[in-house]
């Protein structure tokens, strides 16, 4: 493409007048890395830099700075009346100095940002570190809980029931891992998440009458693997309903898992 | 974080908030509204002092380009505001001077501003780069208030910033 349009963009861009396609566009032609138009924005962000610099000086409100130390957690120096004086030389020396070696200071501001670069590696490992622990207390309490089922399965008296979906879910499943004496544990697979306030509830159900056996959510892929306490005696069928947050007493939602009866 | 990184940064702010202050309270036009323009731009200039990259210019440049861009996201915010709630769009463009943050040239020319380089520039070029830098108006805006051609606009804005080089070049050489 001729370049001559990009050069045009390139000045719009520079004085930030660049909009609509031809600014998505010229973000990606320079995205791919044009020597041409970078150098044409340096030379204008240095002209239009030069412009600034015709202005008289303007010393900003003292509280713009205190307010900035603040923010960057500095304290704002508090000397005291015998410290004023050496305060006031070493401020006269600094602005002196900085008349000097603006350029100097201007490179020690461009250190310090390796500087804030590690800080920010530092930062980023202990982010992963507080993750990796995270996840490995998942892991054990998943390893912890299979253990279980696994337990509950060498027991002869374990029998597994299987569960379909119904009403809002057809396409769920589940099993059940019983053991009228241990208890079980309850295992779902697509399962759609619960409305906002809504929790699925699990229920044994013995000569009709419905226990609740506490509630559970599933996670990003419909799955979810829930506690079964003891129901104090046979189960006839296992359900799950959707239930008000917290769960309820009785069953007022709508079955979306049954065993068969 | 280092106490040397606040004493640079501190450095820093005394070298080039002098230089960048005027250019805020030139756009924006309310010096407490300049005041928090300022700070939120070595705000981010202390956060983003990573992204800062030698070969793309002097840290001058740099933090002159993010004291506009912060100065005239707070004029065009204004200028939003003020569409909705006040004047109808058309309206708005039709009363020019009105606008706030708008016409930048005119309000430039009233407070005898046009000074050294841009003075040096033909009148048509100087209101484009004065519409845009000062004012945050878009090129499509420009055209629009001028009822120039948009082609016309970008060819007037890449001229005007051509001599600009040229011309603080010479000043500086």
């Amino acid at each position: 493409m001729n370049h001559e349009t990009m050069d045009t963009q390139a000045a719009a861009y520079a004085l930030g007048a660049l909009d609509g396609d031809e600014l998505t566009a010229f973000e990606a032609h320079l995205a791919h890395g044009c020597a041409r138009c970078e150098a044409a924005l340096r030379e204008s962000g240095e002209t239009l830099a030069a412009l600034a610099r015709e202005a008289p000086p303007a010393v900003p409100p003292a509280h713009v700075k205190e307010a900035l130390l603040r923010r960057i957690g500095a304290r704002a120096p508090r000397p005291s009346p015998a410290e004023l004086r050496r305060t006031w030389l070493r401020w006269t020396a600094a602005t002196v100095a900085a008349m000097l070696v603006g350029g100097f200071l201007a490179a020690g501001f461009v250190a310090s940002r390796y500087e804030a670069r590690l800080g920010q590696a530092a930062r980023e490992v202990a982010v992963l570190r507080e993750r990796l622990l995270g996840e490995e207390a998942a892991l054990r309490a998943s390893v912890a809980e299979y253990q279980k089922i696994v337990e509950l399965l060498r027991d002869p008296a374990t029998r597994v029931v299987a569960l379909s979906g119904a009403g809002p879910s057809p396409a769920a499943h589940g099993r059940v891992v019983w053991n009228e004496t241990a208890g079980g544990h309850l295992l779902v697979t697509d399962l759609p998440p619960t409305p906002e306030g809504k929790t699925y509830e699990a229920w044994t159900i013995a000569g009709g009458k419905p226990k609740p056996a506490g509630v559970f959510n599933v996670d990003a892929t419909g799955h979810a693997s829930h506690r079964l306490d003891p129901a104090g005696g046979p189960v006839d069928v296992f359900a799950i309903t959707i239930e008000p947050a917290g769960g309820t007493p009785a069953p007022t939602g709508p079955i979306v898992l049954a065993s068969a009866k | 974080m280092a106490t040397g990184d606040r004493d640079a940064f501190g450095r820093f702010y005394d070298r080039y908030s002098p230089l960048v202050y005027p250019l805020i309270v030139r756009i924006v036009r309310e010096r407490g509204d300049a005041d928090d323009v300022l700070q939120e731009v070595f705000w981010e200039a202390w956060q983003a002092a990573d992204s800062y990259d030698p070969d793309r210019g002097s840290p001058e440049a740099w933090i002159v380009m993010r004291a506009r861009t912060r100065a005239i996201d707070r004029i065009r915010s204004v200028r939003r505001r003020s569409e909705t709630f006040v004047a109808p769009v058309d309206e708005t463009l039709a009363s020019g001077p009105v606008e706030p943050g708008g016409n930048a040239a005119d309000r430039a020319a009233d407070r005898g501003l046009v000074t050294g380089a841009l003075a040096k520039l033909p009148e048509v070029q100087r209101e484009v780069i004065e519409l845009a830098y000062y004012g945050g108006l878009t090129q499509t805006e420009i055209a629009e208030r001028l009822r120039q051609p948009l082609g016309t606009v970008k060819t007037r804005m890449r001229i005007a910033l051509e001599r600009l080089r040229e011309i603080v070049g010479r000043q500086a050489g």
